[in-house]
């Protein structure tokens, strides 16, 4: 099993190359022989990653959340399954480069640098634990779509907006679907996040003696889910559309980013895992 | 082939000769009639607002394009259309040139889709006053098939080449939907109903029209199935409107800066496309400055026309390639017509004897027997006759006409093929 494992890590980032390429061809030529074909390797490397994913699982013992690198490897998968699903419910397949691109950078960094961990803290075994990071990735990768579609959005509406009508306006969707896709992302990014605090704040406490509610991590997500929760109110209730409505959402994803990076490089708490 | 034809089009004369040649589909039919009677023994007459074509086979080989340019001065009446206004085609050019007009390639707007189904009608028309034979039936073909392998092979006819359908392709990057839209027209005059008809073909939701004369607003709505508003209270109403388009002949703006601004406001931020093909423009340009607004002027339209000429100049190679294509295909066609009545010849030849011979015995054996019997007889002459004739189109089809006509006298020396009816009673 360790060979199979070592071999899709090897994989893994081929098949994301791969399939970006496509897709990117597709964007660029607009070429009909791949546009069925492309949906299929995205599947096919999703397939593989899930494989990927389950074998560690089973190999190590623990869900593959343990440390930065196996993070970044379900971030990967998040970001490409999240889009997958997008574009199986919209039908809409131009914009699909966008995305995986952010799923070749994490495979890549994580297949080069990930390590099989098979001692690893008895509470990084937890099924809740589990899921709370794996909601709040899934969360984030929402975040991430979102803000693709929020900057798709806003280089479009340029070029409409000043009668530039190159690749971008020839290839991407409408406006209105594009703010549509930032939109729904935006709110799958939000219950998935909102899942993950609440597991967090019910769970946390007791698996962990030094909990506390000031604690960096939780403070910033909280700032995080509070921007996004103010821009889907704002969005449901006061009806606005547009640039506003995106530029909350790429608002957001900054904070989100910042936060994380704080955290990672700066803070230190009972919420580090590893 | 003696096939000939003169074409009056936009590179070889102004609009207004154009116009004065066009024919109605009455006139069509009775120059038509003239034409068999006096001229061609088969052809078609094209006639469009940007062209008129002529072509034919002559009813003998004095017959000149000349003649064709005299017949039409006649029936029109026309002292200003001099020889230099039409082109002339002869034989192999003949064929070619109706191949790019069916293709839309020699269209004054390159790639032009209404210019197949105007050949489709004029051959119906031709068809229609037995003005077609066997060498215009196949032209028809090839001529039909050439147009639509051009539209589905080619990329000759993608892409908005009028400003107002340029005007649907920006709108449809703004809105997925636009059953759900709704449209105001101001202005009813040409430019504002082809507008109205794009919009309308788009399942647009809803389409609005103001005019400074009610009636004709009431006119356009009706033939698009919309509605009308006062042009003194259409300012109060732009809120409402996801599309403006405006094309009225208005010297100064209808249409100011508030005025959008404020129905923008009204609207909280969801997006209006303003159209303005208006000249002198009926809407203030620095309306393009408001957020959520994405106003188009002609020239910006422009923009999306002549990329997408360029693009349908591109595919032109590849639409000549595919004439080439079919017109070798004619050609060898063609080649075969000088054999076909000798293979006819040959195959009533062994037909016959098969009849005499079957007759002979027709009394001598069972009902059952002489079906069987019938039946070998005709598979029998039918393995006979299968190389000669296979063989003899193939020869004809390489284009080795003096092989082929060698071949055909042998035939109709060895079998006697030219005193037919005495031989299969031998």
């Amino acid at each position: 099993m360790i060979d199979t494992i070592h071999t899709l890590n090897i994989l893994l980032p081929f098949f994301y190359i791969f399939t970006f390429t496509i897709y990117l061809f597709d964007f660029i030529k607009d070429e009909s022989k791949v546009y069925n074909a492309k949906r299929v390797f995205l599947f096919v490397t999703l397939f593989s990653h899930v494989i990927y994913l389950i074998l560690r699982t089973i190999e190590f013992n623990h869900a593959p959340i343990t440390n930065k690198f196996e993070i970044f490897t379900v971030l990967a998968f998040c970001l490409a399954f999240s889009y997958f699903l997008l574009e199986l419910l919209s039908d809409i397949r131009g914009t699909g480069a966008f995305i995986i691109l952010f799923s070749v950078i994490f495979q890549v960094i994580s297949s080069i640098y990930i390590q099989d961990l098979i001692e690893v803290k008895e509470v990084l075994r937890n099924k809740l634990l589990g899921i709370h990071v794996i909601s709040a990735l899934g969360g984030y990768s929402g975040f991430t779509i979102a803000a693709v579609y929020g900057a798709l959005f806003l280089l479009l509406y340029k070029d409409i907006k000043i009668n530039k009508y190159g690749l971008i306006f020839k290839r991407l969707p409408s406006l209105e679907i594009l703010e549509k896709l930032n939109f729904y992302s935006v709110l799958i990014g939000f219950i998935l996040l909102s899942i993950s605090i609440l597991i967090g704040v019910l769970w946390l406490p007791t698996a962990f003696p030094d909990f506390s509610y000031i604690d960096p991590k939780l403070i910033s997500v909280s700032i995080v889910w509070l921007v996004f929760g103010i821009g889907i109110l704002a969005k449901l209730m006061a009806k606005l559309y547009g640039r506003k409505v995106i530029m909350f959402s790429l608002a957001g994803f900054i904070i989100a980013m910042l936060s994380l990076v704080i955290q990672n490089v700066a803070a230190t708490s009972f919420h580090s895992f590893y | 082939m003696n096939l000939i034809g003169i074409s009056i089009n936009h590179r070889t004369s102004p609009i207004e000769l154009r116009e004065a040649v066009h024919f109605s589909v009455e006139e069509q039919q009775q120059f038509i009639a003239i034409l068999k009677s006096n001229i061609l023994k088969e052809g078609f007459v094209l006639s469009t607002c940007n062209r008129t074509e002529i072509f034919g086979i002559p009813k003998s080989n004095h017959i000149s394009t000349k003649n064709l340019f005299d017949e039409l001065i006649k029936f029109k009446n026309i002292d200003t259309l001099k020889i230099e206004h039409i082109e002339n085609f002869n034989s192999q050019n003949s064929i070619k040139h109706i191949a790019k007009v069916a293709s839309g390639i020699d269209s004054l707007i390159i790639g032009d889709s209404q210019i197949l189904s105007q050949c489709k009608e004029s051959f119906r028309l031709s068809v229609n006053q037995d003005f077609s034979d066997t060498i215009t039936r196949k032209i028809f073909d090839i001529s039909v098939r050439i147009g639509k392998r051009a539209i589905k092979e080619t990329l000759i006819s993608q892409g908005a080449v009028t400003v107002s359908y340029a005007a649907i392709q920006v709108i449809e990057k703004i809105f997925s939907n636009l059953d759900k839209k709704e449209a105001l027209i101001i202005g009813a005059g040409e430019t504002s109903e082809l507008a109205a008809i794009h919009l309308n073909a788009r399942s647009i939701g809803k389409i609005t029209i103001t005019n400074r004369t009610a009636d004709k607003a009431g006119k356009l709505a009706k033939k698009v199935g919309g509605s009308t508003i006062e042009f003194s209270e259409f300012k109060q109403h732009l809120h409402k409107f996801d599309i403006i388009i405006t094309a009225t002949s208005a010297k100064d703006f209808l249409v100011s800066y508030d005025d959008i601004k404020s129905a923008i406001h009204k609207r909280k931020g969801t997006p209006i496309f303003i159209m303005d093909i208006a000249i002198p423009r009926d809407i203030d340009p620095k309306v393009k400055k408001i957020d959520n607004v994405f106003y188009n002027d002609i020239d910006s339209l422009n923009i999306i026309v002549d990329q997408n000429l360029q693009k349908r100049k591109h595919e032109i190679p590849k639409v000549e390639q595919i004439i080439e294509e079919e017109i070798e295909g004619f050609y060898n066609w063609y080649n075969t017509l000088g054999i076909v009545p000798t293979i006819k010849s040959l195959r009533s030849f062994f037909e016959e004897i098969e009849m005499d011979e079957l007759s002979k015995i027709k009394n001598k054996v069972s009902d059952d027997d002489y079906i069987k019997l019938e039946e070998m007889a005709k598979r029998l002459v039918g393995r006979i006759l299968h190389n000669p004739t296979i063989k003899l189109r193939a020869l004809a089809e390489s284009g080795e006409e003096s092989k082929a006509e060698d071949h055909t006298s042998a035939l109709k020396y060895l079998f006697d093929l030219d005193n037919l009816p005495k031989n299969g009673k031998n």
